[in-house]
């Protein structure tokens, strides 16, 4: 159900409402993780202070700028077809593709590290959340990463119009909300120890 | 502005306060302040996303309201179980 025409006194909400209400739930799901880390954080300071230690920041900067680079290539893409430029689109979001290929690069060698030191899923309750959290994340980085490579090829193919991409909107908000949810991972799981 | 350099001014900020984030986390020991300040910028950081680059500035306020509060209660979530653990 596309909302191009719903007002409400203020600019059309961009996307498909589906999608709206589809990225609520995946911010409730990641609210409750998020809160259960905070929570099990405060009962056990010592272990998650010494958990965090392990994982470096710098490392989760470079994952964050990636993330947010990203997001920054697909909205240009989504400004670039509502202008009719529609391969300047496509080139736009195989620039988001490749920037997430590097946080997905990044991320691999950071499990890889930590898997190698013996830090996995079942170590402490500070590393059983980590992976839940960051690998029920990184999941989601997959999924955008196949939506933005099938939107390119549509962009490709002329497949968009600059007042008919809502297609195109709602699978650039996805991605968006992936950044979102991980601007409070990055200082929660990385920063506040 | 064009909106293309809209975007890219919000990228900057985004990266300004990604880089902040992690130079203030290493400013001292953490207190419930420093956590405040950290937890502000990632604040800042999923304002910027969900107002320009969601384009919710000028949309409805429901939605709006609706997407911006999620940050505000995580934000205050976490702050509040530092704070509980001072």
């Amino acid at each position: 159900m596309s909302t191009s025409v719903e007002r409400t006194g203020t600019r059309a909400l961009p996307g498909d409402l589906a999608m709206w209400f589809f990225i609520l739930a995946e911010l409730a799901v990641f609210g409750i993780l998020i809160l259960a880390f905070a929570v099990t954080q405060w009962l056990q300071p010592e272990l998650f202070r010494a958990g965090r230690a392990v994982l470096d920041s710098s490392m989760g900067l470079a994952l964050t700028l990636s993330l947010l680079t990203s997001g920054f290539f697909a909205a240009l893409a989504v400004e670039q077809v509502r202008r009719g430029r529609a391969q300047g689109g496509a080139i736009l979001l195989l620039a988001a593709l490749l920037s997430a290929c590097g946080y997905v690069v990044l991320k691999l060698q950071e499990y890889a590290h930590l898997a190698g030191l013996g830090y996995g899923l079942e170590h402490d309750t500070f590393f059983t959340l980590y992976w839940i959290l960051t690998g029920f994340h990184f999941l989601h980085v997959l999924l955008g990463m196949v939506i933005l490579a099938w939107m390119a090829e549509r962009c490709r193919r002329r497949a968009y119009e600059p007042h008919a991409c809502s297609g195109l909107e709602s699978g650039v908000l996805y991605w968006h909300m992936v950044d979102l949810v991980w601007v409070l991972l990055f200082p929660l799981v990385y920063v506040l120890g | 502005m064009s909106a293309s350099k809209v975007l890219f001014g919000c990228w900057l900020a985004l990266v300004t306060l990604s880089v902040g984030t992690v130079l203030l986390a290493h400013a001292g020991p953490l207190t419930p302040w420093l956590a405040a300040g950290v937890l502000a910028l990632a604040l800042g950081k999923a304002w910027l996303i969900a107002d320009r680059f969601m384009e919710l500035r000028h949309g409805p306020r429901f939605w709006r309201g609706l997407l911006l509060s999620w940050p505000v209660i995580m934000t205050l979530g976490v702050l509040g179980t530092i704070a509980a653990g001072r």
